[in-house]
């Protein structure tokens, strides 16, 4: 933050020598300049994050005053709450199935369009539309029929329906995430293109086979875009909720297979108005994504490749 | 960042929640503003199209008798009612006017979340049963006024039930005669004689009744024990295992609509339900629709009751709670209203109206009616209002029963599960 107030603030010194207002001055009007931006993260930000933290250590249910209840939320949370764990054990199982699902098309598709040369702007656009609508409710709505018995999937395989199935359900779900594959394929579209064509030129020289080369170049070369990729859809995974509550009808069923994190959270805080209990569901969610992003952060060093680390 | 947004829309949803409780709306009253000098009221309520169509028809008759208002009216199936009329309740943003249930009445009434009707002099209360109006009494205060009067039926297509020539259902018949006829319908007509019951609190609660015992006790204590919830899981179950009512795929859909029932997608012989919205399935089974009462006890002890079936209500902080009044009164007292809506939110609880009304009922509106008063004197008294946690109980009701019917876990072991929730919900 303090780095991009001083930046232009620098510069301004160096190219308008004739400045001769004092610090203090052009320091206000920095601030008028960014209050809209101060203003917005303080009151849309800051303050609903701390009356959250405040409201989950209270009983709320909404309509009367919330009362200090210490710690026995987070207690309650991970000691005698079974559908608690339900749910964080369908959202760890989610992400890992969608998350390395979703990268890996996204990739593959992404390395198919790179060397086409008629048609790449409008595969593109057909298959990044699927994001832009993917996470709207009338899409999960859609995907709800196709899913349901009698719906297409069933009419197609004759599987009958997904989405009223435990064991399926959350599979339906999982696709629903992997078909929105088009914002990271076209991050790693823009990560391809920067690889430079030497590299591949001079391997082809040595003999190294299609799979060598997407091994040893193409992989560490792309290597800061998949993990940026990864980062942003783990958190996003994390996340997860319009598709599931679309595909349950609210309810995480059938039989709690598609109970989602923030689906329980909606749950307790909107269904059984116990806000206080939600809120520290929400705190120690931002917690675990926090810690998941530091850790894949610490492994990242062991295989991340920065083209700059070798000029260095 | 999409991924942010989600996080960041609900912890504004919550601050919205906390600073509307605190300073009683930190946003304009219930967002029910003028546009060109008309007061705008915002109606809503849960129901089907049949319902949603003579509504409409109603509120324009209304907006020509009160040039000065105009309505705006919403309308949705009752889980997602339910759930999005709790979170506007929440967010200090409750409509002007809106539908209750029996079951919302305590917890929007304690929260203080309702107007006291009581002291609106635009709305007329002499007519209706003084004791049905006292069911929408809550600490001495008329926090709503009670809309129609319904009972639980068993709707089912006879058309069918008669092909397949098992007798039909008649008044003293018990829960033993109704699983019998539907293991027979199974039999014979090849689909499930009725969506499975299982999930459904509402016929748990007639079951009960049947035993002479209560869901809740009159201190807002569980009314039964977990021995009594595995006795009435054990029983449906094994009709489900029998093939003799729907599978878990077809009764995990429901979501109160009639449309996602078994018998309104010609999945079922039969279903439970309550008698007025029945008539949505009119259009998904356009023939033979015929209603009966429900099974009693092995005794003959009736399990079914009158119930106020549904409340009007304003709310506390609304700009306009004279004209939400007489959108009430409206609704309630007027003939001409009334003459529209019919029996579409039950029988009319304004006891002139009713008797203006009745002989000049048709169709559907005539049998719900016909199948009220055959029913008339021969009923226990209804329970007391039910404690504010039911609201989230009837959900989980639901749930638990989903674990037994995709046999995740045993009757037994589902009923002390739902027993332990619900003795926490109902404590806080």
């Amino acid at each position: 933050m303090t780095t991009t107030t001083d930046l232009p603030a620098g510069r301004a010194r160096t190219r308008t020598a004739t400045s001769k207002q004092p610090k203090r001055q052009r320091e206000g009007a920095a601030w008028v300049f960014l209050s809209p931006w101060v203003l917005g993260a303080a009151v849309l930000t800051l303050l609903p994050m701390a009356v959250s933290l405040y409201l989950s250590f209270t009983d709320y249910d909404l309509f009367s005053a919330p009362h200090w209840v210490g710690l026995r939320n987070y207690t309650q949370m991970f000691t005698e709450d079974p559908r608690y764990w339900r749910s964080v054990g369908t959202t760890l199982t989610y992400v890992v199935i969608a998350v390395p699902l979703q990268l890996g098309l996204a990739l593959v598709v992404a390395l198919a369009l790179k060397n086409m040369k008629r048609g790449k702007g409008f595969y593109r656009s057909a298959f990044y539309a699927p994001s832009l609508l993917g996470a709207s409710m009338s899409v999960a709505l859609v995907w709800r029929a196709i899913f349901n018995d009698g719906g297409t999937v069933d009419h197609l395989l004759g599987t009958g329906g997904w989405v009223n199935r435990p064991g399926w359900a959350l599979l339906a779900v999982a696709l629903l995430t992997v078909w929105q594959f088009g914002a990271p394929m076209v991050i790693f579209l823009a990560g391809l293109q920067q690889i430079p064509g030497e590299l591949y030129e001079a391997a082809q020289v040595d003999g190294a086979s299609r799979w060598r080369q997407f091994l040893s170049i193409t992989v560490p070369m792309l290597s800061p875009v998949i993990f940026f990729n990864l980062v942003l859809q783990t958190i996003q995974a994390f996340q997860v909720f319009t598709p599931a509550f679309a595909v349950s009808a609210g309810k995480g069923g059938p039989a709690d297979s598609t109970l989602f994190y923030t689906l329980y959270l909606y749950d307790r805080g909107f269904v059984a108005s116990h806000m206080g209990y939600a809120s520290a569901m929400a705190w120690v969610l931002l917690l675990v994504i926090g810690a998941v992003t530091a850790v894949l952060f610490r492994t990242s060093r062991s295989w991340v490749f920065y083209a700059s680390e070798g000029d260095r | 960042m999409p991924g942010n947004r989600t996080m960041k829309s609900r912890t504004a949803a919550v601050v919205l929640a906390f600073c509307a409780t605190l300073a009683a709306g930190c946003s304009d009253s219930g967002g029910s503003s003028g546009t060109g000098g008309k007061v705008v009221l915002r109606y809503t309520w849960w129901g089907n199209p049949d319902r949603a169509a003579r509504t409409e028809q109603a509120v324009s008759l209304f907006e020509k008798k009160h040039p000065g208002i105009q309505v705006q009216t919403s309308f949705a199936g009752y889980d997602a009612y339910k759930q999005k009329l709790a979170t506007q309740a929440a967010g200090g943003d409750a409509p002007d006017v809106m539908q209750l249930d029996y079951r919302m009445i305590d917890q929007y009434a304690s929260g203080g979340v309702l107007l006291d009707l009581g002291r609106r002099a635009a709305l007329r209360t002499d007519d209706i049963d003084a004791g049905l109006l006292a069911t929408g009494v809550v600490d001495g205060k008329q926090y709503a006024v009670p809309q129609g009067r319904g009972t639980e039926t068993v709707v089912y297509d006879a058309k069918q039930w008669k092909a397949a020539g098992v007798t039909p259902p008649a008044k003293g018949w018990t829960w033993d005669e109704w699983a019998d006829a539907m293991r027979a319908l199974a039999k014979k007509s090849g689909k499930p004689g009725a969506t499975d019951p299982g999930q459904s609190e509402d016929a748990f609660e007639v079951w009960l009744r049947g035993q002479g015992k209560a869901l809740y006790t009159k201190d807002r204590g569980l009314g039964f024990t977990a021995d009594d919830l595995a006795r009435w899981w054990t029983f449906t179950d094994g009709l489900r295992r029998e093939g003799a009512v729907s599978p878990a795929e077809q009764t995990t859909q429901l979501d109160g609509s009639v449309e996602n029932t078994p018998l309104g997608r010609g999945k079922a012989v039969s279903d439970f339900n309550w008698d007025a919205p029945s008539s949505g399935y009119l259009a998904l089974v356009p023939e033979g629709l015929t209603l009966a009462p429900m099974p009693s006890g092995a005794d003959g002890t009736p399990g079914q009751y009158f119930k106020p079936s549904m409340f009007m209500g304003a709310a506390a902080d609304t700009g306009h709670p004279d004209q939400a009044a007489q959108l009430i009164d409206f609704m309630l007292n007027d003939p001409e209203a009334a003459a529209v809506l019919g029996a579409t939110r039950g029988i009319p609880v304004n006891e002139s109206i009713r008797r203006d009304l009745t002989p000049d009922l048709k169709d559907f509106d005539k049998t719900v009616a016909d199948f009220q008063s055959s029913l008339e004197g021969s009923l226990n008294a209804p329970p007391q209002a039910p404690p504010s946690g039911d609201n989230a109980l009837q959900t989980t009701f639901q749930r638990d029963y989903d674990q037994v019917s995709f046999e995740r876990m045993s009757p037994r072991e589902a009923a002390r599960n739902y027993v332990t929730e619900a003795k926490a919900e109902l404590r806080s």
